[in-house]
């Protein structure tokens, strides 16, 4: 699981470090939105998933005789937080993307003065 | 039992308040405008209670966040070196928000610039008092989101695309800052500095691999560095600065630089500071995190003092001469961050860090005083190329002698507070050089030297070109309103009082 999810998070560091370098303002913030959400799923694999056991879970002593996996909840709290910023900067982004499109009439990084 | 002390969070309630003060009125211009100084002047007492609480008092204070107890919750702190930071932060947030109500046009105030501007200090003091390292990053952002805004204030297509620029660098940024939070919460189990400090002092009670640590706290530094806009990370600043309004312009390179500069000195200082770590990387050796920090930054900070400096003596507008020097003076605030980090004897280290942070409110004020100036300049002549003004000391006595006492601070002539940043940072150096012997401590000495040359020669060239000489048009048909160049005057007298009162405390 911890591989796969690092093949993940690789994956979207890559892709969103291509989009950030293209020409396309459009693309550029594509390439934003697709690396802050990199960073989000690094986030929540840094809580690990590990056999879960009354110790760390107490609530898992009432659960009977079967123990799911568990992973840390606080990252999941965290990831939560990052979401909304990373929204909240996407949706700027967005829509400053239009007004220079406005002001310059080119989506073009390079054809602005 | 922990303690929680109500007085840590007034600066950022001062601000709260302030948003939502000056989002109801709104509608009432004059109103929202009072509204907001005084909003500005209550941030700057609550700053004042606090540090007069800290430094002057029983020392450093916690509060709790919704009473949960650390390390579970979210707790705040003002230690000395907050309510330091802090202290610039309210000096010269209170000094722009009474400019910015002179100067800024009132309909352009009217569109949301008050709220913004206390959502700007909000972030600013909540970064400084978090003894959080996740709420860091919820703080840098919350600043970060508001200086966005103001970036593409005018609305322009130079605006715009500067503000584009320098979101998606932060963005950047921030994601680099999440990968270190993360990596150092999935090392050491916790996010309570205080508490990530006592566990890295003993990694081995608490089952940490040290290793990983470094390559972390390297992510943050990148990422810190790219708000204090270092090189290799500078190359957002004339663009940011060029663009936003000047009384916001005195905040960043102001406050906001400094948040940069003091999340490295939090982290390094106070989180890494304990850690045992063997380093041998590119010839760097040493047995702490520090022996890493070291190099990088005077590295970083005589490159910065460099390019800052030789920009600033070739540009054609005030705002980019200003620019390019807060690249050059921010390297004068991390080279004796980078001595202290290389230093043996506790002496030496803390007589650097107090040089870094007199050098910061030094930067701070002057800074602030220019760009606050250069404003006055602006909306008294309309332009801002060195090339259509001249004589300007002549028509306006005021406005020249506020921009004449900011150049001389910028300097380093005595009694200002530049003197006495300049005379720690070159005193923290040549101990460094003296005490080492080492051809690389001689050059950053050498290097300090050239960036007080260069400070020289950009200051009296933007003196004599624009205040001295043949009065052009546009400074013969000006209209200097007394109040705009009163506003920088005042920043300009509140260092004298500031520069002896916390040097005390972060020395004792």
């Amino acid at each position: 699981m911890s591989v796969l999810l690092a093949a993940v998070v690789g994956g979207l560091f890559a892709i969103g470090t291509f989009l950030i370098l293209r020409r396309d303002l459009v693309k550029v913030v594509l390439g934003v939105a697709v690396l802050t959400q990199g960073a989000n799923v690094y986030l929540i694999t840094m809580g690990g998933i590990e056999p879960g056991s009354f110790d760390t879970v107490p609530v898992l002593a009432t659960h009977g005789d079967y123990v799911p996996d568990t992973a840390d909840p606080l990252v999941q709290a965290l990831v939560l937080t990052a979401i909304v910023i990373s929204f909240g900067t996407t949706a700027l982004a967005l829509a400053l993307t239009y007004r220079a499109y406005q002001e310059n009439e080119t989506m073009d990084v390079h054809q602005w003065r | 039992m922990a303690m929680t002390e109500q007085i840590v969070i007034g600066p950022m309630l001062a601000a709260l308040g302030s948003i939502v003060l000056t989002l109801s009125t709104r509608r009432f211009r004059r109103l929202q405008r009072a509204v907001s100084v005084a909003g500005g002047l209550a941030y700057a007492g609550a700053v004042g209670a606090l540090a007069w609480r800290v430094v002057l008092g029983a020392g450093p204070a916690a509060y709790q966040v919704g009473g949960v107890d650390a390390p579970f919750g979210i707790t705040l702190v003002a230690d000395e070196l907050s309510a330091f930071m802090l202290v610039i932060a309210g000096a010269v947030g209170a000094a722009s928000i009474a400019f910015s109500a002179a100067y800024v046009d009132p309909d352009n105030q009217a569109v949301f610039y008050h709220p913004l501007f206390h959502c700007l200090l909000l972030g600013v003091a909540g970064s400084f008092l978090t003894g959080d390292l996740f709420n860091l990053f919820v703080w840098f952002e919350v600043m970060l989101m508001a200086s966005y805004v103001f970036v593409a204030f005018y609305g322009g297509e130079q605006h715009t695309a500067a503000a584009l620029r320098y979101l998606v660098l932060n963005v950047f940024g921030g994601a680099l800052l999440l990968l270190g939070v993360g990596g150092l919460y999935a090392v050491t189990g916790t996010l309570n500095m205080a508490d990530m400090a006592r566990r890295l002092a003993a990694p081995a009670a608490y089952g940490i691999d040290v290793e990983p640590v470094l390559g972390l706290s390297a992510l943050l530094f990148a990422a810190f560095a790219l708000k204090a806009g270092l090189v290799p990370f500078q190359f957002w600043v004339p663009g940011a600065y060029r663009a936003a309004p000047l009384p916001v312009v005195a905040m960043l390179a102001g406050v906001t630089k400094k948040v940069g500069v003091y999340a490295i000195v939090r982290l390094y200082f106070t989180v890494l500071g304990g850690l045992p770590v063997q380093v041998d990387v590119l010839g760097v050796t040493g047995d702490s995190a520090l022996a890493l920090l070291g190099p990088v930054l005077l590295l970083t900070g005589t490159a910065s003092i460099v390019l800052g400096g030789l920009g600033a003596v070739v540009r054609d507008t005030f705002e980019e001469t200003f620019a390019y020097s807060s690249i050059g003076q921010v390297g004068f605030i991390v080279v004796p961050v980078g001595v202290a980090a290389m230093a043996d004897a506790e002496p030496l280290r803390r007589f650097a860090i107090a040089a870094a942070l007199v050098y910061a409110l030094h930067h701070a004020l002057a800074k602030g005083l220019l760009f606050l100036a250069t404003g006055a300049v602006r909306s008294a002549t309309g332009t801002n190329r060195l090339a259509d003004l001249g004589g300007l000391a002549g028509r306006s006595p005021l406005l020249g002698a506020t921009f004449f006492v900011g150049s001389l601070s910028l300097v380093g002539i005595p009694p200002l507070t530049g003197f006495f940043g300049k005379f720690l940072v070159f005193d923290a150096a040549v101990r460094r050089a003296a005490a080492t012997g080492a051809a690389g401590a001689a050059g950053v000495v050498v290097a300090l030297l050239v960036g007080a040359v260069l400070t020289i020669l950009y200051t009296s060239r933007t003196w004599t070109r624009c205040f001295w000489g043949a009065r052009t048009p546009p400074v013969e048909d000006a209209a200097v309103d007394p109040a705009h160049a009163a506003a920088g005057a005042a920043l300009d007298r509140e260092g004298y009082v500031d520069v002896i009162d916390p040097v005390g405390g972060v020395e004792e």
